[in-house]
Formats: C-alpha cells, sequence, structure tokens
C-alpha cells in the first residue's frame, strides 16, 4: 500500500495554517489587529476560557493572525503545534521558564549566539538556574556534566559564529537515555534546510527575525513542540505533569498529552510573561515564509561562490564553513545538512582586529550590524559586538579571536558583492 | 483501567457520560468535551483502553471484549445508568456497549463511525508489521483536504501533527489490533436495532475513513435517531470542528 503524500514543504510555506477568509473571501492572511475578540454570549465567554471551547480572547494568549505563523512553522518543522513570540530570545525564555525550575540546571552548546550565553550565563543564574557549558563535539564531556537536576540540553544546529554543526542525533540520544529534552535553536537553517525534529529534538526555536523573515524589518520568536518528550515518564516535569494551580488543578500531560508542553507554555507563558507577537508583525514574517524556499536555496547559492573566492584570497588567512574539508564538522554537515550549511559564516583576515575593521569600513553594499538572516548581505566583528562580554578563553572556546569578521550572505546579485568584498580586502591588505 | 473523571473525581451522577476513543488514541481526544460537562456538574469516565494511552494491557482483538472490560470497569465504580459517546472504533464500542447494556444506556453518541468499519488487506498488513506507513496512511485519511491545509480552530496547533503523534506513542500491534477489531465487528445491524437508548449520529461530509453514506444501514436500524452532518470534516471531527461537536453533544446528554 502507498503511502499518501503529504504537502511539500514549499506548498506549506505558501498554504499550511489559512485557507481563504470565509466571510471576504481574502486570499492573503488578514492581519487581526485587535487587542480582544467579542464573545458571542457569557455561555461561549466561560468555555473559552475554561479551554473547552477554541476561540480567542485577548491577543497576548491567541490571535487569528498568529495562529496561522504557528500553524505554519508547525507545519514545516513537523511539530504538534507553536507559540510566536516577540522575539527569539523570549522564545528562548519561555521554553526554559516552562519546565526548568529555580535550583535547575541546563547543558548548554558552548557556541550559542550571544544573546543566548548572556540569558544563561548572566541572568538566569539570578533567578537560580545554571548552565554548564560544553563542546557538544564531545559526547563524554556532555554526559559528565549532566546532573540530577538537569533539566534541559540546548545547541544549536550552527553554532554562533563558528558554525559548529550540531550531531543533533547523537546529544538527542544522550538526552533522552537520561531523560532529559533537547531544545534547538534552528535560526541559521530554517526547516528548508533541516528539521530538528527529525533528528530527534524535542523542542525547536527560531529567531523569526532572520531567515524565515528575510526583510529585516521586525523582530519575533517561534516556539515550536515536536510532541515527542514523555513529560510523565518520571517526575521531573511537575510543571506538566502534577496540577497546576494557576488553572483550576489542570495536568497538562493528562489533558493534552502531546501538547502538554505547548499548552503549558501558552496558559502560564504567554499568559503571564506577556512577551507576544504583534498580529502585524507575524502578517510580515508570514510573507517572509511564503519564499522561504526559493530564498534559502539562492542564499546558499552565492553564499557557496562567496566561500571560494574568500578562500583563495591572499589577504585571507581563512574560512569557516562547514561545506570546507577544513572545517571540522565537513562529514556532518555532508550527512544532515545536504542542501546547504547555511549562509552565515566567518573567516579570519591576515592582520587580526585592524585588518577587520579597515575591511568592514571598506565595504559598501554589505552592511555592518548585529543581525544575520537578512536578504540583504551583512558584516560584523563578533569579539567587539555580538560575543563582546565574552572573556578570551570563552572567546577561544567559540571559535573567535579578534581578526574574525562574520559575513551573512544575502541576495544581491554575486559580481558586486564579490566586487565590494574586494574593495574591503584592498583596504585589509593596506593595514598590513 | 486509566480513566480522565476531572480533578475531583465522579460526585455521584446519575447520568455519568463515558468517552471512548478510537485507534491507537487516549482520553486526550475527549480532552474539549470533558472540561464543558465537568463545569456543568456532570460526571465523566474519559477511558483509556485496554493497552492504550495510560491503561495496561493486555490489548484486546474484538470489540465485543473491548466492551466488556469497559462494562467491567463501570460495574467496578458502581456505574448503573450512563450515557456513553463513541468516536471511530469507540463508537463501535459504545454500539456494543448500549446493546448489550440495554437498559443503562440513557444516550448513545457515535462520531465517525459506519458499518461495517471494514479495513483493507493492504492497511492491516502494514499494521500487523508494525510499519510506520500505517499511522501515515491513518493520519492523512482521517482528515478532510481542507484540513491538511491547516486553519485550525485550536489556534497554533497543527491538526494532522498531533493525531500522528498519539498513534506514534502506541505500543507495539495496537494499531493492528484495533483495524482488526474493527474490521471483524459483525452484527451491527441486529445490535443497533436492540438499542433503546436516544442516538445520535454525528458524520463528517468529507470523511474517507468511514464515509457518511457507510453509516446509512446503521441509522435505518436505529430505534431512535438523529444525525448531525458536520460540513467539509472529515473523520477526525472532534480536531477539525470541535465547537460544532460539543453543541451537538449538549443537545443530547
Amino acid at each position: 500500500m502507498k503511502k499518501p503524500r503529504d504537502l511539500k514543504p514549499d506548498t506549506l510555506s505558501l498554504h499550511a495554517g489559512q485557507r481563504p477568509d470565509k466571510e471576504h473571501g481574502a486570499r492573503a492572511t488578514p492581519i487581526y489587529q485587535t487587542s480582544s475578540f467579542v464573545f458571542k454570549d457569557t455561555e461561549t465567554a466561560a468555555g473559552i476560557f475554561n479551554v473547552e471551547r477554541t476561540g480567542h480572547v485577548y491577543s497576548r494568549i491567541t490571535n487569528p493572525t498568529n495562529a496561522v505563523l504557528e500553524e505554519r512553522i508547525s507545519a514545516l518543522e513537523g511539530a504538534v503545534g507553536s507559540i510566536a513570540t516577540s522575539s527569539g530570545q523570549a522564545a528562548l525564555h519561555l521554553a526554559i521558564a516552562t519546565i526548568v525550575d529555580s535550583g535547575q540546571h541546563i547543558v548548554a552548546s558552548n557556541c550559542l549566539y550571544g544573546g543566548s550565553h548572556n540569558l544563561l550565563e548572566y541572568t538566569l543564574p539570578r533567578f537560580g538556574i545554571e548552565t554548564s557549558f560544553v563542546d557538544f563535539r564531545d559526547l563524554d564531556i556532555v554526559k559528565d556534566n549532566i546532573k540530577s537536576n538537569t533539566r534541559l540540553i540546548f545547541g544549536e544546529t550552527l553554532g554562533n559564529p563558528g558554525l559548529d554543526v550540531m550531531d543533533i542525533k547523537q546529544v538527542s540520544d544522550l538526552a533522552h537515555e537520561n531523560q532529559i529534552p533537547l531544545l534547538i535553536d534552528s535560526t541559521f537553517t530554517t526547516p528548508h534546510l533541516m528539521k530538528p525534529i527529525e533528528h530527534g529534538a524535542d523542542l525547536v526555536f527560531h529567531s523569526a527575525t532572520k531567515f524565515l523573515s528575510g526583510h529585516g524589518v521586525v523582530i519575533g520568536g517561534l516556539l515550536v513542540d515536536s510532541g515527542n518528550f514523555m513529560w510523565d515518564q518520571n517526575t521531573n516535569f511537575p510543571q506538566l505533569s502534577k496540577p497546576y494551580r494557576g488553572f483550576h488543578d489542570m495536568i497538562f500531560t493528562e489533558e493534552f498529552g502531546p501538547a502538554a508542553f505547548i499548552s503549558r507554555a501558552r496558559r502560564e507563558g504567554a499568559r503571564d510573561f506577556g512577551a507576544c507577537m504583534s498580529p502585524h508583525t507575524a502578517f510580515l514574517i508570514l510573507q517572509g515564509i511564503e519564499t522561504l524556499g526559493l530564498r534559502m536555496d539562492r542564499h546558499i547559492k552565492t553564499t557557496r561562490k562567496i566561500v571560494s573566492f574568500l578562500n583563495q584570497h591572499v589577504a585571507v588567512e581563512s574560512v569557516s564553513y562547514p561545506e570546507l574539508e577544513s572545517h571540522p564538522d565537513y562529514k556532518l554537515a555532508q550527512k544532515i545538512l545536504p542542501k546547504g550549511s547555511g549562509a552565515v559564516f566567518t573567516f579570519e583576515l591576515k592582520g587580526g582586529k585592524k585588518a577587520g575593521q579597515a575591511f568592514i569600513e571598506n565595504l559598501n553594499i554589505f552592511s555592518h550590524l548585529a543581525n544575520v538572516g537578512d536578504s540583504k548581505s551583512l558584516v560584523i566583528h563578533p569579539s567587539s559586538t555580538t560575543h563582546h562580554r565574552m572573556d578570551t578563553i570563552a572567546l577561544k572556546k567559540a571559535g573567535i579571536s579578534e581578526g574574525t569578521v562574520r559575513l551573512s550572505i544575502g541576495l544581491e546579485d554575486i559580481e558586486d558583492l564579490q566586487e565590494d568584498l574586494e574593495s574591503g580586502l584592498k583596504a585589509a591588505t593596506k593595514v598590513n | 483501567m486509566h480513566v480522565f473523571s476531572g480533578p475531583s473525581g465522579l460526585k455521584g451522577d446519575k447520568n455519568p457520560i463515558i468517552f471512548v476513543h478510537g485507534t491507537g488514541m487516549d482520553h486526550t481526544v475527549w480532552t474539549l468535551f470533558t472540561r464543558y460537562f465537568l463545569r456543568h456538574g456532570r460526571d465523566v469516565i474519559s477511558i483509556d483502553l485496554p493497552g492504550h494511552g495510560k491503561s495496561n494491557g493486555p490489548l484486546l482483538s474484538s470489540i465485543e471484549s473491548l466492551s466488556a472490560s469497559l462494562t467491567k470497569y463501570l460495574d467496578s465504580r458502581n456505574v448503573d445508568k450512563f450515557s456513553i459517546v463513541g468516536h471511530s472504533m469507540g463508537s463501535l464500542i459504545a454500539l456494543e456497549t448500549a446493546a448489550s447494556q440495554t437498559d443503562r444506556v440513557n444516550s448513545l453518541v457515535m462520531i465517525g463511525t459506519a458499518f461495517p468499519m471494514a479495513v483493507s488487506e493492504a492497511l492491516l498488513n502494514l499494521a500487523k508489521e508494525n510499519d510506520p506507513k500505517a499511522i501515515d496512511i491513518l493520519t492523512f485519511m482521517s482528515f478532510s483536504t481542507d484540513a491538511r491545509i491547516g486553519s485550525n480552530k485550536n489556534p497554533g496547533m497543527w491538526m494532522t501533527e498531533g493525531t500522528r503523534r498519539l498513534m506514534q506513542r502506541s505500543s507495539k500491534n495496537v494499531i493492528f489490533t484495533d483495524l482488526l477489531a474493527c474490521s471483524n465487528f459483525v452484527d451491527g445491524l441486529t445490535k443497533a436495532k436492540k438499542i433503546k437508548a436516544k442516538t445520535l449520529l454525528i458524520l463528517g461530509e468529507n470523511d474517507y475513513l468511514t464515509p457518511r453514506h457507510k453509516a446509512k444501514d446503521l441509522i435505518e436500524n436505529f430505534q431512535s435517531v438523529s444525525v448531525k452532518e458536520i460540513k467539509g470534516s472529515g473523520h477526525s471531527l472532534m480536531v477539525e470542528n470541535p465547537n460544532l461537536v460539543l453543541d451537538y453533544l449538549v443537545e443530547v446528554l
């Protein structure tokens, strides 16, 4: 018997979560720019509040435009449900706050995005949550750092900025042996290049500001629940497996099964922390996702050419990109990222910091700013910006030196990008 | 048998509502509905059939034995009269229970149902091998073409994956045993004739697993029956149209 054919990713990118509006026939997703929703009658109101009827109450909790985006990313990732948040950072915080309590512990990759590192290293300890940062390439070290109070393991599909490729399957097997969920930041790859859930991730989040949007005009995040983790296999996650006083003693695993996590995140985290997404932002992110496949293929095509160009340039010391044989994760990238290893990479200029500064200051098309994943090409100097709070040892562990430059390749014509880079490299060479 | 009856448990309702899930599912498919009836002071008993959800095995391979295990449980809880709601395979268990316990059942609701509920040899064979394709096929067939695109009434949730994940949580042989039980169930029409309880069938216009026309003979054999058809809905009516299903349940329960 033939397996039925589910809709393919590019079709889902355009359609998942939205059918033409029944009242007016609007083909595009309408923007429900409203804080709240009128109830049909008092009984219906009580029913929606009590989660016995579906519907919307207040846009901090749910909103019809946001719901389309949440369904769309769920469809693309192969997940049971998602929550749109005000930023990627808010999505990470929501994931952690839903299942990790004071006095508990996280094991995280040592090559995280600087913002994630800040939250885990400096802020969460104020709330009694400690994190051990380890090299995910060494499974024994990951294992050694798992404690009896570890409640989450967290890494990125592609580490920032060294592009360490995470062996999600390997880390997920270890996490699951220890009955711990695995959270993956999939911002750099998007579901077009890799679906972490297929490799064993339990939770995924995105900074939707980046490639999912592509246009760089909004800040937004998405927290995605695979529905795979068995939260009630032990007593480690009472937030989900024990009565919750904040919602009529609801036991989320008992009432929502595979959707326990995302239900609690919405009923508690979205309600109480309030880091919700504006419906207008959700609409703009949806416009980006519609062309995700097309854009990502173009990002990858241009990135490969630029990597090759820089790799052969006399002013360049080295290029770090997982598709280069010199990259420590080359083989892994070939295996789990066959469609491409993203459009962000770093390289080392001969001449260190001064050369790096001269290079950046002489670029015209590349924009010097703290973002990645825009349709416009971007450049930054990590050690003085995104990772400036890290000391030398931490920087080294994350694969960053003073001469490291990070590029995010956009959708411009390759000839123009190459010419721009050539001009920056010329300036960098003069410093030497 | 694991059951969900809400945080306070049973309170002595003279007409508790029994909810019976379908193939490879568990009691969580009834969450919205049980929450409504609990808030309105009713007792609910939403079961995990043997070997499903949090209930231990052994798996039972006939609708009759599944119904008998449910009746045994209700007897053990001193439940005398009750109403019963079932979806898909659960609707056959509800039918069998209403036929074997004619004086105990006040109302019978069959959602996404048909008789016979024959399952193709090809699907049975895949399920017998515990081939994941069986779950993929069932998931695909469980939804209308519209629902496969989404637009869930439950905000932020992706319908097909939620259903797939529930089935994936099933232990080995659960799907096969359930499908076999559906396929082997006979005498449905004779049993329908015996039922005294007022009966409601809720059917989906675009149900590909139990097409609405296959409920025709069943409908003709009940003593007291009404039928509600939900426009556009597939087999997973409680996921695709939860509010409408609840409205219909409230009318009869």
